[in-house]
């Protein structure tokens, strides 16, 4: 018998002994920690339930355990802090609140004032896997010599999915492989717009250049947000020549390839196309759940085997949502005392899920489709078999599918088609999205789309 | 259990623990004070299991005992009662107080469901500080926590014990205040430098408790703290989790240097923030003379003001905006007669302390420009 069913069966009979608010003021959240030559150790939620359960429950616990185990000879008792519960009414920090109270301050590390970058990010906390590994090899590469090979490094891909992360890695490594001779700046693109903005107002433009080509490696982050603001858009152009011709590393980040950002001035779109672009693609299921056990790791916590596989089945889309999600069951399993089993856990996904899905209608998502393609709804709707509609129209069906988990006579019927067509449809895309990453980056644009409006 | 006691004696106590004790729907005995008569001396007690504070009072007992009655109801009692002296007496769980002309009967819970008070286990040493200053160094910093659903280990008052000085820290991310208490105020044993978070609660309740200029020794293990004088002891839990680095984001240069009136500038705050903003923005400007700033306050549709206060400026003309109360806190809590504030520029941190330092300074954020 294994120290936890050993538990559940004393924590049972005491049950039966105690008053339900005494057994759950004071044993709620108790386990066996530990046996060692027949002294069990048990770990309380506090010092007042240890002091209690030591000084009121120690001989029956005792003689329950011996029930089951005759080698006890001995209770000891520790503060289990695994067991001390998160609250749940404290506040969330919006962003009324900065306006009202000023900018946060940066608590969280020592993001470095002159590279900008955060230590947070490192190559040992990046997980790579097929959807990563061309720009993880690149970055690996650029970390070794930077300036030479992929000159300038353009990553792009889908929120959450680690762009920062990646870029934020190769500057750390850049610091500690060169030991400092090398000298990287990140800067996201607003910041980056806001100094130009700074500088034009107060005539201190000297100032910003100097800052901005006086480095060795610039990681600018989310460039695409600098796309239509002409001054930002030509002072970076600038820069990035200066520093392009010095043999300088440029590292740049977007959420959509160079071609797809509308407003990118086309001098600047060409200078972007010219050095190594790579995609990060959604995470396949090994990585999610490499990605979950990397996370369990670092806050020292474990869940079974099922329900991690789980939570690496039902979120697919963002590794941000799937921490999200990983939080919200590791703080129910604080907050309930019990270990998270698949139905919970499943509970737990389907609400943060829904939630998420449950603002978008079928007439959205066609109609956002509709309005990517330039096509009216009507449109898809048309029995004709044009070549234009046709894709459209799979895509349509595809994120009925996959976002409202519609059922297929359904979605043949709004769309005015037989359900086979609408399974082979679906499967379609599915198949696709793998191999043609022109459309795979449609859908990607196309699921935020929907999503944000 | 039989006792006499001097009414102002209990009273006091019962203000005191009262302050531990807590509505619990699993053990209704949290919100009762817990009296203990041994020995000659009378103990009061209560805890919210997160904290447990004991108050010893002198008293005449005729019979050591123990019993529970609600906080609330017995401070409502003892506070409006007018004789000196109390008679109390415990039969079956409940209690009698009694006077010339009073009378009551009160129905308490069994002393015996009463949590026990864990005690610190092998402290490694103790300090030892006068109560008046540990209390007034703790409320220069205590307003500045607030923890956060993401950030509750900021619910707290880091205490850093060095060899040369105890520093206490406290911040809500977006402002921060550090006391630093040399180690001439106080006396320790301690052999181990220490870094440890006090709960937000247990700090407030120590500026409550702790009203006379006893010595209070402080000693702590692994998951909790005590704090005692003669009269009172309080123990709490230590909070779990990391407190950020702030020292990183302390500002060393400033652009511009202001030295003002503390009072002065206190009114300043005050009249600009009179205005209500919704945001409660206060915009802090260096004059073009250098011999003064201009404190402003705009918002569309209720009006604007300005004031402009007389100050000594170094440094170049910026100007940063601030909410005005935690500019406000931040200017109460600085000692002396002159405030000093450093700004570097409007998206980055203040700093407001005593023109001599005086051992505190405060940290703010400003509020960003849209």
């Amino acid at each position: 018998m294994d120290l936890e069913q050993l538990w559940q069966l004393t924590l049972g009979e005491m049950e039966v002994q105690l008053s339900r608010a005494n057994f759950a003021t004071w044993l709620k959240g108790s386990r066996l920690v530990d046996k060692k030559d027949g002294v069990f150790l048990v770990g309380v939620s506090n010092n007042f339930a240890k002091e209690w359960v030591e000084n009121k429950y120690q001989k029956v616990l005792l003689g329950i355990i011996r029930g089951f185990d005759d080698s006890a000879k001995k209770l000891e008792f520790v503060v289990d802090h695994r067991t001390s519960v998160a609250d749940p009414t404290l506040k969330k920090i919006t962003s009324a609140d900065v306006r009202t109270f000023g900018n946060q301050m940066d608590l969280d590390f020592k993001v470095d004032p002159e590279t900008n970058l955060n230590p947070r990010y490192s190559a040992a906390t990046f997980v790579v896997g097929a959807s990563n590994e061309l720009a993880y090899t690149a970055a690996s590469a650029i970390v070794q010599e930077p300036g030479t090979k992929y000159n300038p490094f353009f990553v792009y891909g889908g929120v959450g999915l680690g762009k920062t992360h990646l870029i934020q890695m190769i500057g750390n490594e850049i610091k500690t492989f060169h030991k400092g001779k090398i000298r990287p700046r990140y800067v996201s693109s607003e910041k980056f717009t806001s100094d130009i903005v700074w500088a034009i107002r107060n005539k201190r433009m000297e100032d910003i250049k100097k800052r901005y080509r006086d480095v060795d490696v610039l990681i600018i982050d989310d460039i695409q947000f600098i796309g239509g603001k002409e001054k930002t858009e030509e002072e970076f152009f600038h820069t990035f020549n200066a520093l392009y011709e010095h043999s300088k590393q440029i590292i740049i980040s977007s959420d959509r390839p160079p071609s797809s950002i509308p407003t990118l001035e086309e001098r600047l779109r060409s200078r972007f196309e010219g050095g190594l672009i790579a995609d990060i693609g959604y995470p396949e299921y090994e990585m999610r759940v490499a990605i979950i056990k990397g996370k369990l790791q670092e806050h020292k916590r474990s869940l079974k085997d099922s329900v991690i596989e789980l939570i690496a089945r039902r979120v697919k889309k963002n590794i941000r949502e799937l921490e999200g999600v990983l939080n919200k069951i590791l703080f129910y399993q604080d907050a309930k005392y019990i270990d998270i089993d698949e139905k919970t856990a499943e509970e737990i996904i389907e609400k943060s899920v829904q939630n998420f899905s449950r603002r978008v209608s079928d007439d959205h998502i066609l109609k956002s489709v509709a309005e990517f393609y330039h096509l009216s709804v009507d449109d898809l709707l048309t029995r004709g078999r044009k070549k234009e509609v046709v894709e459209p129209r799979q895509v349509a069906m595809y994120f009925l599918r996959d976002i409202l988990d519609m059922s297929y006579p359904y979605i043949g019927e709004k769309l005015g088609r037989d359900h086979t067509t609408a399974i082979h449809a679906v499967e379609k895309v599915n198949q696709e999205i793998n191999k043609n990453s022109a459309l795979n980056q449609k859908i990607n644009i196309m699921r935020e789309l929907i999503y944000k409006n | 259990m039989k006792l006499v006691v001097i009414k102002s004696h209990l009273k006091d106590a019962i203000g005191i623990v009262s302050g531990a004790s807590a509505e619990n729907a699993n053990l209704p005995v949290l919100k009762n004070i817990l009296i203990e008569a041994k020995g000659g001396k009378i103990t009061l007690a209560a805890t919210n299991l997160e904290l447990a504070l004991e108050y010893t009072i002198l008293g005449k007992v005729l019979e050591p005992g123990r019993a529970t009655i609600p906080a609330g109801m017995l401070a409502g009692i003892i506070n409006n009662l007018q004789t000196e002296r109390l008679n109390l007496e415990e039969k079956n769980n409940s209690l009698d107080i009694k006077t010339d002309n009073y009378h009551a009967a009160l129905q308490g819970i069994s002393a015996d469901e009463f949590p026990l008070i864990p005690k610190v286990k092998n402290p490694k040493g103790a300090l030892v500080i006068k109560a008046s200053f540990l209390r007034d160094a703790l409320a220069q910093v205590v307003f500045a926590a607030q923890p956060s659903e993401l950030r509750p280990e900021l619910g707290s008052v880091l205490f850093v014990y060095t060899i040369d000085s105890l520093k206490l820290v406290a911040t809500d991310s977006f402002r921060l205040a550090e006391k630093t208490i040399p180690k001439q105020e106080f006396s320790s044993t301690q052999k181990e430098e220490f870094r440890i978070l006090v709960p937000l609660k247990t700090a407030q309740e120590l500026i409550r408790a702790f009203r006379d200029d006893e010595d209070v020794t402080i000693s702590h293990d692994e998951s909790q703290i005590s704090f005692s004088t003669q009269t009172i002891s309080l123990v709490s839990r230590l909070l779990d989790g990391r407190f950020p680095d702030y020292e990183a984001i302390i500002p060393k240069k400033f652009s511009g240097e202001i030295s003002v009136p503390k009072e002065e500038f206190i009114s300043a705050i005050k009249l600009s923030g009179a205005l209500g903003t919704r945001a409660g923005e206060i915009k802090i400007a260096i004059h073009e003379n250098k011999k003064s700033i201009i404190i402003s306050c705009v918002e569309q549709g209720v009006g604007e003001n300005t004031y402009a206060l007389p100050a000594r400026v170094h440094g170049e003309i910026h100007e940063a905006s601030f909410n005005w109360r935690y500019l406000l806190d931040g200017a109460r809590a600085i000692a002396g007669e002159e405030a000093w504030i450093g700004i570097v520029d409007d998206n980055k941190p203040a700093l407001l302390k005593a023109p001599n330092n005086g051992g505190y300074f405060y940290v703010v954020m400003p509020i960003l420009k849209a």
